[in-house]
């Protein structure tokens, strides 16, 4: 058996290791003290969403977007799942009924193990209706984007959540929502569709905070020590771009060289 | 043995498959094509397969909609199930690449999507006119460029104020593509992180959340 490195792929590699090695020792400092998170105010503000809902007698809408087990906005509906989670969680805890709209029917299965663990931690298996909260609505993405909006009209949710990777009908879901007077918090990693939200939405969180949502919200030490680790990433690209920027403007190629290795 | 199925088990799954797929990607491994190509198509399988929970979870509730006569939906809900028969039935019959299945979803899917595309153009115009207006820094910000790339994009104005053209192209290249550059990178980084949790079996959020006891280990 042979292994051979690909060509072009190895800054990346390296890089990919570096982070992975950062991010492990930050959890694992994580375990002596617990590092300081920044408020995310859309997810503290969940609830109060629930809260709200309940006050109302009205339902809460839940959506990850188009994500997709397979491919590359994966990891967005799995940071939206996390959030599913915990949504499940307080909807269980304050009688609130919570509604998933799913698009890729994939994630049925997936969600509706999560959200029966949520109720049944917290002792209320029998308020759990799958067949109610887990509704798949279509795998084509107008023909979702309709039924969503069609659910908003009739059940007129007190709260949106919109958690993944959202294209055209970002807008569509944000104005719907917001003309049935729902307070939303959206959340995603594409960048062309968070001025959308930004706009519409009364909470947002921005690209990297989805991805951070689990961490924030499951308060395990570890976990939000990743976060440290993920910051100096964060530092280490900002250090690499400036060194670029220097490097190019005196006429110097080793940076773009050293990113094409 | 509850934990062992519900936890070890997935997220053992979930490392494994992740480190052949990542090797693949950076490593030429003799031997390994095979192997995942083999894992791309379990995954098309079983993405195949619960197309069939979508269906039964679309049958389940839409006929309980027409049995309970909801208000405002039970004949939506007929007409979705019936449709559902007809592109189904036709799709078996003729095969999905057939003029007459082509046919069928050029008039019918094709047009309804691309109306309730055009209709985005409403919502975000309904949207715009909330968000401009100066209450703060921020907002007047948003004022000011909007204004610019609104004015640009008209012909007429940008005819007579080319300048106009300058200040879009200028606020484009520079502001508006080196802040999506930096979500870009903040969000791969965030991925990564997500990636290496989940590879470390400490993310979890997706299985469900973890128990006080199971985060004692």
């Amino acid at each position: 058996m042979s292994v051979q490195l690909y060509p072009g792929r190895i800054f990346a590699l390296g890089m990919l290791m570096s982070l992975t090695a950062l991010i492990i020792l930050y959890m694992e400092l994580s375990k002596k003290t617990l590092p300081e998170f920044r408020k995310l105010a859309g997810l503290d503000a969940l609830p109060e969403m629930m809260g709200r809902a309940a006050e109302m007698n009205r339902p809460v809408h839940f959506t990850t977007g188009l994500g997709e087990l397979t491919g590359t906005v994966a990891p967005q509906l799995v940071a939206g799942l996390a959030v599913l989670g915990h949504v499940s969680e307080l909807a269980a805890r304050v009688g609130v009924k919570l509604v998933y709209t799913v698009y890729q029917a994939q994630v049925i299965p997936l969600a509706t193990e999560l959200m029966r663990q949520a109720y049944v931690k917290e002792g209320k298996a029998d308020a759990f209706k799958p067949e109610e909260q887990i509704v798949y609505m279509s795998g084509e993405q107008f023909a979702y984007a309709s039924a969503v909006q069609g659910f908003a009209e009739r059940e007129r949710p007190a709260a949106n959540i919109m958690i993944g990777p959202f294209y055209a009908e970002s807008m569509l879901f944000a104005e719907t929502f917001f003309r049935i007077g729902a307070i939303q918090l959206a959340g995603t990693a594409r960048g062309y569709q968070i001025p959308f939200f930004a706009v519409v939405c009364d909470y947002l969180l921005i690209a990297e905070e989805i991805y951070a949502a689990g961490a924030y919200l499951s308060k395990d030490p570890i976990q939000v020590g990743s976060i440290r680790g993920q910051d100096i990433g964060k530092i280490i690209a900002l250090v690499l771009m400036l060194a670029g920027v220097i490097t190019t403007a005196a006429g110097m190629t080793v940076i773009a060289d050293l990113l094409k290795m | 043995m509850m934990r062992l199925v519900r936890r070890q088990i997935p997220i053992g799954v979930v490392i494994v498959t992740s480190v052949i797929v990542m090797s693949d990607y950076f490593f030429k491994i003799t031997g390994t094509g095979p192997l995942v190509t083999m894992l791309t198509n379990w995954g098309i399988i079983l993405t195949a397969f619960t197309l069939g929970f979508g269906a039964i979870n679309l049958f389940y509730l839409h006929t309980r909609h027409i049995r309970r006569r909801t208000s405002g939906q039970w004949f939506f809900s007929i007409w979705l199930l019936l449709m559902v028969v007809v592109f189904a039935g036709t799709g078996i019959l003729t095969g999905a690449t057939s003029s007459t299945y082509t046919w069928l979803y050029n008039s019918s899917y094709f047009a309804l999507s691309a109306t309730v595309y055009s209709s985005l153009g409403f919502y975000m115009t309904s949207g715009i006119y909330r968000s401009l207006r100066a209450r703060n820094i921020e907002a007047l910000l948003l004022l000011i460029t909007g204004t610019i790339a609104v004015m640009r994009n008209a012909p007429a104005l940008a005819v007579a104020a080319p300048i106009l053209i300058d200040m879009d192209k200028w606020l484009s290249e520079f502001v508006v593509t080196s802040a999506q550059r930096g979500i870009m990178i903040g969000a791969a980084l965030g991925a990564i992180a997500l990636g290496i949790r989940t590879l470390t079996g400490r993310e979890t959020g997706f299985l469900g959340r973890l128990t006080e006891a199971e985060r004692e280990g």
